[in-house]
C-alpha cells in the first residue's frame, strides 16, 4: 500500500490521468444515464483490462528504454494457436495454455536477444518480428496449408473469463488486478524493478553499477510477449473466436496507454499505475464516440490528439535540447 | 557557418564538410546493397527472361514507384536521426482525396494533384512543427500523427472505393516516350532528384543534424527550419506516392499507406542507412526498395505464397540490420586499433 501511495505522491501526472478518466465517466453518466450502469461499466472495465494487460508488457519495455511493436501479431498468433490447440475443450487447456504462453515468451526472447546481443534497434527488430508473424499467420491460414484455424475455438473456461463473474467481478478483472499488484510491487520494491529503471535511465551507468544489462533487456521483452499472449487468450475468449487482425488496434493502443500514463518514451521513468489510468482513459474515449455520434474514424484522430496533448502538457517524451 | 569553433575531433560533422564525399575510405558494407541488388536482378531475370520485355518492365516500375517515393521520404527523416511513421497516414489521405475528388477534366486533375501535394506537405510540416517546436521525439510525434492522418483519411473515404479517372493512367503510366516506358523516366527522375539534392546545402544540413545535432547547432545550422523542411518534403513525397498508387489501382483505400511504414523503413535499412542518422545515401535507399521488390518477384517465381511476403521482408530486415551492426562493430574496432 505504501508503495502505491509513494508512487501517487511522486507522480502528479498519474493522478491527473485518473481524475480525467473519472470525470469523463461521471460527466457522461449524467448526460447519458445508461453509460454509468453497472453492466456497461463492467464491459468497459473488461475492455480496459485487455489494453491494460497488453500495455503492462509495453510499460516494462518502455521503462527499460526500448519499445515493443511486435505486440499485435504476438497477441494474434497466441490467440489463434490457443484455439487451434484446445479445439474448444477444457481438458486440452492443461497443456495447451503453457505451450502457447511458452511460444509467446520464446518470441519475446528472440526479440530481446537480437536487441541486446546483436544491437539491433528495438523499433526495427520488433517491427520486423511483427511482420514475420503476420506473414506466417496469413500464409498459414490463407495459403492453403490447413492448420484447422477455422475449426479452432476457445474452451468454455476461457470463454467464461470475460463472462462469468467471480465474487461479483469477471475473472478477467481479477487477473488484471493481481497483475497490477504484482507488477507495481515488482517495479517499486524489487531489485529487478530498480534494474529496469536503471537500464532505461542510462545503460552505460547501469553496466558499471554491475547490472547485467543484456539479460535484463531480454527479460523485459519476454515479459512483454508473455503479456501479449495472456491478452490474446483473454481476447479470444471475449470474442468467442480468434481471427486474423484482432491484435492490430494494440499496436498504437499499447504505446498510447503507456505514454498517456506518464512514462517517457526515452526510458527510465513511468510506472504501471499510470498505464492503468492510460488504459482507462483510452477505453472511456472509445466508448464516448458513439454517444456523440462520431464515426470510428474520429477514434484515430482523438487518440492521436490525446497522445500529443499529454506528451506536450506533461513535458514527457520530449527532447532536452531547445534548439 | 564555420567549423572553427569546434574542437578538431568534432569537425567531421560540421556543415562545411560533406561527410559523404569527404575522407571516404572504401567500406565494403557500403557496396553490399548494390551487390545484393545485382545478384537478385540477375537471378530474377534468369528465372524469367520475360522481365526484360519493355511491357513487363513498365508494369514492374509502375508498381515500384509509390514505394520509391515513400522510401525517399523516409530516408530524409532517418538521415536526421528520426523516423517518420506518419507517411503511411499521409499516403492514405492522398489516395482518399484522389479517389473521391478527381474527375477526368484537366482542370480538376491539375487542381487536385496540386491540392493533394500541398496537403501532404502541410501534414509533413505539422509533423516537423511537433518535432521541433513542441520538442516531441519523432517516434511518438509521428505515431500520434499517423493515427490522426489515418483518421482523416477514413473521414474522407470511409471504405475502399472511389474512382480514379482512367485518363490519368493513359497519361502517366501507359505507353512510352522514345521507346522506353514512362515509369522508367519517373524512376530515373527520382534518382536524379537525389543526385541534385545531395549537393544542396539543405541535405548537407540533414547529414549534420543526423550525425551530431549539438555540433550542427553550434556551427550555425538552422535546425528547426531544416527539420520542418525535411518533414514537409517527406509528406509531399508520400502524397506523390499516394497519387501514383491510386492511379495504378484505379481506386482508393483509406488504409493504403499502412503497409508502407514497415516497407519504407526496411528499404532504407536495406540500403545501408544508419537509423542513428547522419550516415548513408538516399540513392542506396532506392536500391534497397528495389531489393525488396525483387525479392517479392523471386518469391513469386519460387512459388511462395504472397501472404508470406511480410515474413520474408521481416527476416531480411533483421539480417540487414544484423549485417549493419556487424559493420559498425568492425568499424569501431578499426578506429580503436
Amino acid at each position: 500500500m505504501t508503495a502505491v501511495l509513494n508512487i501517487v505522491r511522486r507522480n502528479p501526472t498519474v493522478i491527473m490521468a485518473y481524475l480525467l478518466a473519472f470525470l469523463m465517466v461521471v460527466a457522461v453518466s449524467i448526460l447519458r444515464p445508461g453509460f454509468g450502469s453497472p453492466t456497461h461499466l463492467r464491459s468497459l472495465l473488461i475492455e480496459a483490462a485487455v489494453i491494460g494487460i497488453v500495455a503492462l508488457g509495453q510499460t516494462v519495455v518502455i521503462i527499460s528504454g526500448g519499445i515493443d511493436l511486435s505486440i499485435p501479431w504476438v497477441l494474434n498468433s497466441t490467440a489463434v494457436l490457443m484455439t487451434v490447440l484446445t479445439l474448444g475443450q477444457n481438458e486440452r487447456m492443461i497443456w495447451a495454455i503453457p505451450v502457447v504462453l511458452l511460444a509467446a515468451a520464446t518470441v519475446g526472447a528472440i526479440n530481446g536477444l537480437a536487441i541486446a546481443y546483436l544491437q539491433i534497434t528495438p523499433v526495427i527488430m520488433t517491427l520486423a518480428v511483427n511482420g514475420i508473424l503476420l506473414g506466417v499467420m496469413a500464409g498459414v491460414a490463407s495459403g492453403g496449408l490447413n492448420i484447422g484455424y477455422e475449426r479452432g475455438a476457445p474452451p468454455p473456461i476461457i470463454l467464461g473469463l470475460a463472462r462469468n463473474p467471480i465474487l461479483g467481478l469477471p475473472a478477467v478483472i481479477w487477473i488484471w488486478l493481481s497483475l497490477i499488484a504484482a507488477i507495481t510491487i515488482g517495479l517499486a520494491r524489487s531489485g529487478w524493478g530498480r534494474y529496469t529503471y536503471a537500464i532505461g535511465n542510462n545503460n552505460v551507468a547501469a553496466t558499471y553499477a554491475g547490472v547485467n544489462v543484456k539479460v535484463m533487456q531480454v527479460l523485459t521483452y519476454i515479459i512483454s510477449a508473455t503479456m501479449s499472449g495472456v491478452a490474446g487468450i483473454i481476447l479470444a475468449g471475449k470474442f468467442g473466436r480468434a481471427y486474423l487482425g484482432m491484435g492490430d488496434p494494440f499496436q498504437f493502443g499499447s504505446v498510447a496507454a503507456v505514454v498517456v500514463g506518464g512514462a517517457s518514451i526515452l526510458g527510465g521513468s513511468g510506472n504501471y499505475i499510470g498505464t492503468v489510468a492510460g488504459a482507462l482513459i483510452l477505453t472511456v474515449l472509445t466508448a464516448l464516440l458513439p454517444i456523440f455520434k462520431l464515426p470510428a474514424a474520429a477514434q484515430n484522430i482523438v487518440y492521436g490528439l490525446v497522445v500529443l496533448g499529454t506528451v506536450y502538457l506533461a513535458g514527457l517524451s520530449r527532447a532536452k535540447e531547445s534548439y | 557557418m564555420s567549423g572553427q569553433t569546434l574542437t578538431p575531433l568534432q569537425t567531421t560533422a560540421s556543415v562545411e564538410r560533406r561527410p559523404r564525399t569527404g575522407e571516404r575510405r572504401f567500406d565494403v558494407f557500403q557496396v553490399i546493397p548494390y551487390i545484393i541488388f545485382f545478384v537478385l536482378l540477375i537471378s530474377v531475370v534468369l528465372l524469367n527472361p520475360r522481365l526484360l520485355r519493355l511491357s513487363v518492365l513498365e508494369t514492374k516500375l509502375n508498381a515500384a514507384f509509390p514505394l520509391l517515393c515513400v522510401t525517399f521520404a523516409q530516408s530524409l527523416i532517418i538521415l536526421t536521426g528520426g523516423i517518420d511513421l506518419s507517411i503511411g497516414g499521409i499516403l492514405s489521405i492522398a489516395t482518399a482525396i484522389a479517389a473521391t475528388q478527381m474527375t477526368g477534366d484537366p482542370g480538376s486533375i491539375i487542381f487536385w494533384t496540386l491540392a493533394i501535394l500541398a496537403a501532404g506537405a502541410l501534414a509533413g510540416a505539422i509533423n516537423g512543427l511537433i518535432v521541433t517546436k513542441m520538442r516531441v521525439t519523432p517516434f511518438i510525434a509521428t505515431l500520434a500523427t499517423w493515427s490522426i492522418w489515418s483518421g482523416i483519411a477514413l473521414f474522407i473515404l470511409p471504405k475502399e472505393g472511389g474512382v480514379m479517372p482512367a485518363v490519368l493512367k493513359t497519361i502517366v503510366q501507359k505507353g512510352g516516350i522514345l521507346g522506353l516506358p514512362k515509369s522508367l523516366y519517373l524512376v530515373v527522375l527520382l534518382a536524379l532528384a537525389w543526385q541534385f539534392l545531395k549537393r544542396t546545402r539543405f541535405v548537407t544540413r540533414l547529414y549534420a543534424i543526423g550525425s551530431n545535432r549539438k555540433n550542427a547547432h553550434l556551427s550555425g545550422t538552422p535546425i528547426h527550419a531544416t527539420l520542418i523542411m525535411a518533414y514537409a518534403l517527406s509528406g509531399l513525397l508520400a502524397s506523390l506516392g499516394g497519387i501514383y498508387r491510386t492511379i495504378q489501382y484505379s481506386t482508393g483505400s483509406p488504409t493504403a499507406g499502412d503497409p508502407f511504414i514497415l516497407t519504407s523503413a526496411a528499404a532504407v535499412i536495406m540500403g545501408g542507412m544508419s537509423l542513428a542518422g547522419g550516415r548513408g545515401s538516399i540513392g542506396a535507399s532506392l536500391i534497397g526498395a528495389f531489393i525488396l521488390l525483387l525479392i517479392n518477384d523471386l518469391n513469386y517465381f519460387l512459388g511462395v505464397s504472397t501472404f508470406f511476403t511480410p515474413m520474408v521482408q521481416g527476416v531480411l530486415l533483421i539480417l540487414a540490420v544484423a549485417i549493419q551492426s556487424l559493420g559498425n562493430y568492425l568499424r569501431q574496432r578499426r578506429l580503436a586499433l
